[in-house]
């Protein structure tokens, strides 16, 4: 007897888990599942897509740091008061355009506010408006799309239809004509505009991945169970089909935040009094050779917000669809 | 005779070609099926082979209700199940299931294997009691040769062969009568075929079903079949009992389907006759008139492209009773032997004292062999069992 | 010899470590001749045809030792400018997706004709004119009017015809076949299988058949090597081994296919699954699975013995090879 026969059963068996990670690969040749480490019985915890895919971002610098931005910006937007202890809307004139000063690390703007707390009082609005926009699109997008490629026919041409209408209207144009009519100062009417465009792009995405998904054999042995179409849909469809709508939408998120600051710097968005970092670009730009500084901040703050997003959808995206990598 | 569980006539499935986006018109139909009637007993096995195209998955797909028909009729029991909705259709679903070729895209990659085998109680929760589908489930995983501790893992965690297995364990959870198997081993390799296909024999045994069992591997079909159906460009050709279509076929498609098999058997290159065919499968949009093998057929005459010939014994062999008096839709159909007869006890291998050594039928694996997997091989297997064959050894080997 | 693989291994790196897909092949193709290499998926059949044509993926492949040697000279010692001419004129690859490996947005015309202004330099003119003298020959029907159609206009057996065409384009000694009738159906699958036989004969070529189907090799083949887990377990002329397999694996295969001849009853199973290729059981990889495998399977790894019975020139890696052969 050898000192140490090869029994892969009772190896395993020993262990009181199986040893069937590694069968898949054997059968495809190479490259893809794993099995544990060599000769250790594979771990019993149920692999999925979002399991895998969470291994490989906390392994993912450009996840880590886009990840921790976001954090941190989603905690100053909750409580500002923790990094900044003015009012964004305490002005001194006679400060106006002043350069940094103890206690005023960013300077003044032109109208003697103080551009550190209008910078940090900012991002609520930058991600609320992300946030929600994103929300309200995904939430609208998805459900059109995947009704309209779950059940296909005329309400799907119908639909179809309509979105190439919202993919035919200017952004920009098309909110300086909605939004001009509109009174009310709150984020609302932004996040409603966003939505409002933004939603056929997510649609048809979501309408694209649920045709795909419905046409796995799984979907049609549920089918062949007698399986409910909210069954369907809710258990089969709808977790093989929302990654691509995940990503799509974490990188939207970031360009719904622009677009924001942009319709606030056209005086659309929001106005004077709320606080915004487009209102800020927007005055701040007639003194930008005076004061660039009440220019610099505010526009910072965008680009790293937006960049951030925009690198968090890349970063799930790679994790979630390893064919791209 | 007894009234057979599953009679179908007339089975049409044609899907419209349309131009236009919103206002849509038809240009015509794939005629993916056109014109099917087969019928199939209590407990037997019914094969239905054909080439890519020739409309055998569509088949497959209108009797669990996954297509509608165009036209035709599904009779389950003497009732015609294609007009059912709602709870009777329902009812019916619970005894028709199905077996999918693919086993890497037919089980939800995000589902456990306890709950993909379950939904079939959560769609049918009046099949098993609440409390009683963990258990049951368990049991399913046992009798398909997988170890019942597997209930919380996922599918991607198995190879092709197990995962077929769960497959099966779905298809068998609400204790069907009849399983529709749509290619269930051509994704397998030939090692496991085997296990896969002892499996479904042993099931059947076990739980009186009835397959239609469709492949176009024609062996495997001839293994496991009692009848079998060949099937071209979305017609049923020819059709009798296994003996009667693979040693005595009438019908020159299923001639020239059979001598196409290579056999493995070298010594058989030169005793075979082969029939090449020439040219293509016809597109299903335009199906030749008359016969629809005509094109292609050696034989055609005038007539053939005239006249649609019937599934029926033909003429010349009506009032012959012998093994070519079956079904046979040609003109001029002849008997014609394409396989060579196997000589007398010439398996593939031939020991010099067949039915000994670790290879004869029925055998355990001799001694010294990875003892682990002995002890567990999956247990609960019906009374009915046929014999103590090895086909449980996939399942067997991990089951530890 | 035409082509002889001597002692290949190849390694994939992956996630969970070092796959070796091939373990020490060794194999052997005369002119005129046709080697079928018989292994499920997972075995190395596949791997050691690119790695004969030199189309492996390095990385996450590589060649880890051995020789291949083509007329004499061993190929993984070339620069891959001699390795390339090699390719095409010294041997052609057949592909079993021809519609994945024939390029969608090029006439077939343009696609064979290629072969001729690239590696034989002739005018566009002339090359057209070649393409469609090779269409004719692997009997593609109107081929003068057809050179000008998309791959995506011909069924699967005439795309597979045209891969045909291309690989014998340059008039190479030697074919390899990877799974060349695997996606097509049976009908069509006898006609391409006689094609190739035919083409072999009149360019006497060396053809490797590498295939899962008993029924394919028996067909055509003249000598065959079966692979299991990286490593030949059993070479022999192709009607020595259906008469009396020479390794327990061989055997289990030949006996667990249901035959066309007749019915069948409870198939012979080989147990389990093959192994994972990062963890190769040591001994004889196959012992696991092995009805006859003894203590000495699970420590030696067995050579490729010299089946010294039989009147054929054979080998078999099995310790116990005489047991088998003789029942």
């Amino acid at each position: 007897m050898p000192e140490q026969p090869y029994e892969p059963e009772r190896a395993i068996a020993g262990t009181g888990m199986g040893g069937q990670m590694d069968l898949g690969a054997s059968e495809a040749v190479t490259l893809e599942k794993p099995p544990g480490p060599d000769g250790a019985a594979p771990e019993d915890k149920p692999r999925s897509l979002w399991s895998d895919a969470w291994h490989d971002l906390r392994r993912n610098p450009v996840f880590l740091v886009s990840a921790l931005v976001i954090l941190f910006l989603v905690v100053i937007s909750l409580w500002p008061s923790l990094i900044a202890s003015g009012s964004p809307l305490k002005c001194d004139l006679a400060k106006a355009q002043e350069g940094s000063q103890p206690g005023h690390p960013f300077g003044f703007d032109g109208q003697g506010c103080d551009v550190y707390t209008r910078t940090v009082y900012g991002a609520r609005t930058s991600v609320a408006v992300g946030v929600l926009a994103t929300l309200g699109v995904a939430l609208l997008g998805s459900v059109f799309g995947g009704l309209a490629g779950y059940f296909g026919g005329a309400g799907d041409a119908v639909l179809s239809r309509i979105t190439d209408v919202f993919f035919a209207i200017p952004v920009v144009l098309g909110g300086l004509v909605l939004l001009s009519v509109i009174t009310s100062n709150t984020v609302w009417p932004v996040i409603g505009f966003i939505v409002l465009l933004g939603w056929p792009q997510i649609s048809r995405i979501a309408r694209g991945s649920v045709i795909t998904a419905k046409q796995n054999d799984y979907v049609q042995a549920a089918r062949a169970l007698g399986a409910s179409h909210t069954r369907l849909l809710l258990r089969h469809i709808a977790p093989n089909a929302i990654a691509p709508v995940i990503v799509v939408a974490t990188i939207a998120l970031g360009t719904y935040i622009s677009l924001e600051a942009t319709l606030s710097f056209l005086g659309v968005g929001l106005k004077p009094p709320s606080v915004s970092w487009g209102i800020d670009i927007s005055a701040a730009s007639p003194y930008i050779r005076n004061a660039p500084h009440a220019l610099l901040w505010p526009s910072g703050a965008l680009a790293i917000t937006v960049l951030a997003f925009i690198m968090l959808g890349d970063a799930v995206r790679d994790a979630l669809d390893p064919k791209l990598r | 005779m007894a009234e057979p569980i599953l009679e179908v006539r007339g089975l049409v499935k044609h899907y419209p070609l349309t131009t236009g986006i919103l206002f849509k018109k038809q240009v015509g139909a794939v005629k993916a099926v056109d014109g099917v009637d087969f019928h199939l007993d209590r407990g037997e096995t019914l094969g239905i082979v054909g080439e890519s195209g020739c409309g055998k998955s569509t088949v497959a797909k209108m009797l669990v209700n996954l297509e509608r028909p165009t036209a035709g009729e599904i009779r389950y029991k003497g009732e015609d199940i294609t007009r059912l909705s709602g709870r009777a259709l329902k009812a019916v679903r619970r005894n028709i299931q199905m077996v999918f070729q693919d086993p890497y895209t037919s089980l939800n990659p995000r589902m456990t294997v306890g709950d993909i085998i379950g939904e079939a109680y959560e769609i049918h929760p009046e099949a098993a009691p609440k409390g009683d589908r963990r258990a049951r489930v368990r049991e399913l995983l046992d009798v398909v040769g997988l170890n019942p501790e597997y209930i919380n893992r996922y599918p991607h965690q198995f190879s092709g062969g197990q995962r077929q297995r769960i497959g099966i364990a779905r298809g068998l959870a609400l204790r069907p009568e009849i399983i529709v198997a749509d290619e269930p081993v051509s994704a397998l390799d030939v090692s496991v075929q085997a296990q896969v296909i002892n499996l479904m024999g042993r099931l059947q045994d076990e739980f009186d079903l009835s397959y239609l069992f469709i492949a176009h591997d024609l062996s495997i079909v001839r293994h496991i079949s009692d009848r079998v159906g060949v099937m071209y460009l979305g017609r049923i050709v020819e059709t009798g009992r296994d003996a009667e279509i693979y040693d005595h076929p009438t019908h020159p498609y299923t001639q020239a389907l059979l001598s196409a098999v290579p056999v493995p058997d070298p010594e058989a290159r030169e005793r075979r006759e082969r029939i090449i065919l020439t040219g293509d499968v016809p597109s299903p949009t335009n199906i030749p008139s008359g016969c629809r093998f005509r094109t292609r057929c050696w034989k055609a005459r005038e007539r053939c492209a005239l006249e649609v010939p019937a599934l029926a014994v033909p003429a010349e062999f009506r009032y012959a009773r012998g093994p070519a008096a079956h079904d046979s839709a040609c003109h001029f159909a002849e008997e014609k032997r394409v396989v060579p007869p196997a000589e007398e006890g010439a398996g593939p291998v031939q020991g010099p004292s067949p039915g000994e050594g670790p290879f004869a039928e029925g055998e355990g694996p001799s001694a010294g062999g990875p003892g682990a997997s002995e002890g567990e091989e999956p247990g609960t297997v019906g009374p009915r069992r046929r014999g103590a064959h090895r086909e449980d050894g996939e399942g067997g080997a991990d089951g530890g | 010899m035409l082509l002889e693989v001597r002692d290949l291994h190849v390694e994939f790196r992956t996630r969970d470590g070092v796959a070796k897909a091939v373990n020490g092949v060794s194999y052997g193709v005369d002119a005129g001749e046709t080697l079928a290499v018989l292994g499920e998926s997972g075995s190395g059949k596949s791997v050691t045809a690119q790695t004969i044509m030199g189309i492996l993926d390095t990385p996450p492949g590589k060649v880890t030792g051995g020789q291949i040697l083509f007329e004499g000279r061993d190929l993984l010692t070339l620069k891959e400018e001699e390795r390339r001419k090699v390719r095409g004129a010294g041997m052609a690859m057949i592909f079993q997706d021809a519609l994945s490996s024939l390029n969608p947005v090029l006439t077939v015309g343009d696609q064979l004709g290629e072969m001729f202004t690239v590696h034989r330099g002739m005018s566009r003119k002339d090359a057209r004119a070649k393409a469609v003298e090779l269409m004719d020959r692997v009997r593609i029907p109107g081929a003068r009017e057809r050179v000008r159609q998309y791959p995506h206009q011909f069924s699967g057996g005439m795309r597979q015809r045209i891969m045909i065409a291309m690989a014998i384009a340059l008039e190479p000694r030697l074919v390899i076949a990877d799974e060349p009738t695997t996606a097509l159906d049976v009908t069509v699958q006898a006609q391409v299988m006689d094609l190739l036989a035919e083409l072999r004969r009149e360019y006497r070529m060396g053809l490797i058949l590498i295939t899962h189907d008993l029924g394919v090799v028996a067909d055509v083949a003249d000598r065959i090597a079966v692979m299991y887990a990286g490593r030949i377990v059993e070479t022999a002329p192709v009607h020595d081994i259906y008469k009396a397999p020479a390794h327990p694996y061989t055997r289990g295969l030949l006996d667990s296919i249901p035959r066309l001849d007749q019915k069948g009853r409870q198939l012979y199973a080989i147990k389990g699954l093959p192994p994972s290729l990062t963890r190769i059981p040591p001994g004889c990889a196959f012992h696991p699975r092995c009805p006859m495998a003894r203590d000495v399977c699970r420590t030696d790894v067995p050579p490729l013995y010299e089946v010294t019975d039989a009147p054929s020139e054979r080998g078999s890696a099995c310790h116990f090879w005489r047991e088998c052969l003789h029942g």
